[in-house]
């Protein structure tokens, strides 16, 4: 199978999809979501992925009427050049703002759980440093690095799962609205943000081997994406019941609790490894994707010699909150609160445009011709 | 330019070896001494507690074969500290290695320190620390923690940690003792509905130990003698709000242990008085095996909560004290009925316990009267400690008997 360069197959776009997306559910997300819909948060991935999906077919649609061109193109032509270039440096800086902030929250994990005495600063810069030097590589490496490991973070994801069962009691999911219908819609329309990447993915189309290809592998990732993260939910309310409420990071404190039997009882790091290559790769794929924007934004062709610098900036806005802390009670919930309806807004605003435009209309002439 | 190129890739080779050493976190295991065990006690000073800790020698046992040191393999210091997590760097300046909690197997409180509301604050330090894992055990023992670990000396497992898991371990299997991690602990109190059980221990026996039935006793009220160590674990201490209340004996720890499908235990050989002897004086031993979870029904609309529980267990009979022929059917039924009565009794003096005196039942019974509520509010409205306390509660065990032992048709007088 003999691949142009630089292109991406469907399956190194899943794994980037699975890597960026998926693993939301290890970090301290789930935490978030539990403080408000409690013992009903397993049923907010499926329904925002649901929700989100109205956006994203709308998006996939109007970018279908235009071959080979990402996100920003569409944007562009669609709104003309000022207002365009207004709405996309406004994704620009949220997602900015998204990766400074997701990558502190790693940088705390890794410090409160594994590295206690080590300066943040130093982790956050080690992290930053292999993340860019994977960027530059460009995301046809990221796409294969991504595609090589993502069944190791898997098998090694559900072995954690398989093996808290153990401790598990079905019965916390009860009572089964947790705090109420009202309150279970109007959260999983505020957590789309879960699933906002898909959207920024699509700047990466022109990258794809074929737009159907991307197309279905968008669904793919989604729909395996939001199970993978309610049975993730499911397992943490199962096993913490109401203490997942004073849980920062479930994830690290459910494989810190596992044993493997009585001889091998403190087996954390295994799964550490393995969660933080998967991390490396989605910061790698989150920063190329920044750095595309920037590109875009300000007609730079060669914009991978800009990710050094990118990151950098990153760590300096990331190193802002003072406390872990301050990351996920302030930053953390807003940003997930407020990006999902942003992306969506957006997408729905485009294909408008594109209708009124009559835009799919030249699409079935062109066609019917 | 080749070669320049190949050298520089060594270089940075070698630079991205720099921080695989982890210049911040780097731990020699020479270095550091683990604290097995740490004792929590009630100090004179106002505001302060008595720490215990138990470092194991890691030295010691490590070694395959001969050699080895000549060193204790365990070393205790008593000391009051304002918590155990600032008490690590107090303790350096008694014990000369780097002391760290990341092999902390067992926090052992002492009844009396147990009892004080400041010991929820004084163990809620342990989710602070990051070494402490919430597997760790909770023991509480009925002397004081600090003496509790001089006194403890075990006589094969030297190695402190080992006699701790394996001592838990089989208590644990034998249902004598809960399974009650910190984990749990925090989970119980987070709940707020259910009371939490900790093992119960002691490394003094009693003086003039009353003999009972082989699970009925308390910690320290089994009269062994030989040449062993004194430690004794069973039953359990009954927290409720992360307060000690009262405590349950052996027999009664067992009993929840069957309820609570969340405990693994794995068969318990206990005594059923025999149906067939005369006012039944004799008993006779069976192995109980639990493979099965408990059904829990619950009628929760009305003034009483009503909750039916049938508890599925698989006896195997071993013992026959009065050589009764189990081929015949009735006497297969009368003997189901004897086990069955017998654990039935037994549950019901535990709920009674529990309604009355406890108020609060020891085990998660609350998570299945959760199914019947569609939201969190109209769970709270109910309150289940309220209406658990006033319930009535029917139980049902369902006894398999899997195995009938041996038949002796005749008994083997002509030959002896």
């Amino acid at each position: 199978m003999k691949q142009p360069p630089g292109k991406l197959g469907i399956r190194e776009f899943i794994a980037i999809g699975i890597l960026m997306v998926g693993m939301k559910a290890t970090e301290d997300t789930p935490a978030i979501i539990y403080q408000h819909v409690q013992n009903a948060s397993w049923m907010i991935p499926i329904l925002s992925a649901g929700i989100f999906s109205v956006p994203l077919f709308l998006l996939l649609k109007t970018m279908s009427l235009y071959h080979e061109k990402n996100l920003f193109a569409v944007i562009q032509t669609l709104f003309g050049k000022y207002i365009g270039f207004f709405v996309c440096l406004g994704i620009f800086l949220i997602s900015s703002l998204t990766i400074s902030i997701d990558t502190r929250t790693y940088t705390n994990i890794i410090r409160t759980f594994y590295f206690t005495t080590t300066p943040n600063l130093v982790i956050y810069a080690l992290l930053m440093a292999v993340c860019a030097y994977g960027a530059k590589k460009g995301i046809h490496h990221v796409g294969s690095a991504a595609y090589l490991i993502v069944y190791y973070t898997l098998a090694a994801l559900y072995l954690a799962l398989l093996l808290s069962t153990q401790d598990t009691t079905i019965q916390s999911i009860f009572p089964i609205l947790g705090p109420g219908p009202f309150e279970i819609i109007k959260q999983s329309t505020l957590k789309m943000t879960l699933f906002g990447d898909f959207f920024l993915l699509t700047l990466i189309l022109p990258n794809v081997k074929s737009s159907r290809g991307f197309r279905k592998g968008t669904w793919i990732a989604l729909v395996f994406i939001s199970l993978q993260s309610c049975i993730i939910l499911l397992t943490y309310i199962c096993l913490f019941d109401t203490s997942l409420g004073s849980n920062g990071y479930p994830f690290h404190a459910t494989i810190r609790y596992l044993s493997l039997g009585i001889y091998l009882p403190n087996i954390e790091i295994f799964f550490f490894v393995i969660w933080i290559l998967s991390a490396f790769i989605r910061f790698t794929a989150f920063l190329y994707i920044n750095a595309l924007m920037f590109g875009n934004l300000f007609k730079i062709k060669d914009f991978e010699y800009l990710i050094p610098a990118l990151a950098t900036v990153y760590l300096l806005i990331g190193s802002i909150p003072e406390a872990p802390i301050d990351v996920s009670k302030n930053y953390k919930a807003l940003m997930l609160n407020s990006t999902g309806s942003f992306y969506a807004g957006i997408a729905i605003l485009l294909w408008l445009t594109a209708l009124l435009k009559g835009e799919f209309k030249d699409e079935k002439s062109k066609n019917s011709v | 330019m080749k070669k320049v190129k190949i050298v520089f890739k060594i270089f940075l080779m070698l630079i991205l070896l720099m921080p695989l050493a982890g210049c911040w976190d780097r731990e020699e295991l020479e270095d550091r001494s683990y604290v097995i065990g740490l004792g929590l006690d009630k100090s004179k000073h106002k505001g302060k507690i008595r720490v215990t800790m138990l470092l194991a020698n890691p030295e010691v046992g490590s070694l395959q074969g001969g050699g080895g040191s000549t060193e204790k393999p365990r070393e205790i210091i008593t000391f009051d500290a304002n918590d155990f997590i600032a008490a690590k760097g107090t303790a350096n300046t008694i014990i000369s290695r780097d002391i760290s909690y990341d092999l902390l197997r067992i926090i052992v409180v002492s009844e009396e320190f147990a009892k004080t509301p400041i010991f929820v604050n004084a163990l809620s330090d342990s989710l602070k620390d990051k070494e402490i894992r919430q597997s760790t055990y909770l023991a509480v023992s009925k002397e004081k923690a600090s003496q509790y670990f001089v006194k403890n000396k075990p006589k094969m497992e030297t190695r402190p940690h080992k006699y701790f898991q394996y001592m838990i371990d089989h208590g644990i299997e034998n249902g004598l003792i809960p399974d009650s991690t910190l984990f749990r602990f925090f989970k119980t109190l987070e709940r707020g509905t259910d009371l939490f059980l900790a093992m119960y221990t002691t490394a003094s026996k009693d003086k003039n130990p009353k003999s009972k039935q082989e699970d009925e006793y308390m910690a320290g009220e089994l009269n062994a003698a030989g040449e062993l160590d004194e430690t004794e674990f069973i039953g359990s201490a009954v927290f409720k709000n992360g307060r000690m209340i009262g405590k349950l004996t052996g027999q009664e720890t067992r009993t929840v242990n069957i309820l609570d499908d969340t405990t693994n235990i794995k068969d318990i050989l206990m005594d059923v008085p025999d149906p067939f002897t005369k006012n039944k004086q004799r008993q006779f031993a069976v192995r109980i095996m639990k493979n099965e979870n408990n059904k829990v029904k619950m009628n929760v609309i009305g003034e009483r909560t009503r909750i039916f529980i049938t508890i599925p267990l698989k006896v195997e009979i071993m013992t026959n004290p009065s050589m009764v022929n189990y081929t015949v059917e009735r006497n297969q039924k009368k003997i189901k009925n004897e086990i069955a009565n017998h654990i039935k009794i037994m549950n019901e003096h535990l709920f009674e316990k529990s309604q009355k005196e406890l108020k609060g039942i020891p085990y998660p019974l609350s998570y299945f009267a959760r199914k019947y509520f569609w939201t969190n509010q109209e769970y709270r409205e109910f309150n289940w400690v309220k209406s658990f306390i006033a319930a009535d509660i029917v139980i049902k065990p369902k006894i398999d008997i899997v195995d009938y032992g041996k038949q002796s048709t005749k008994p083997a007088k002509a030959a002896k």
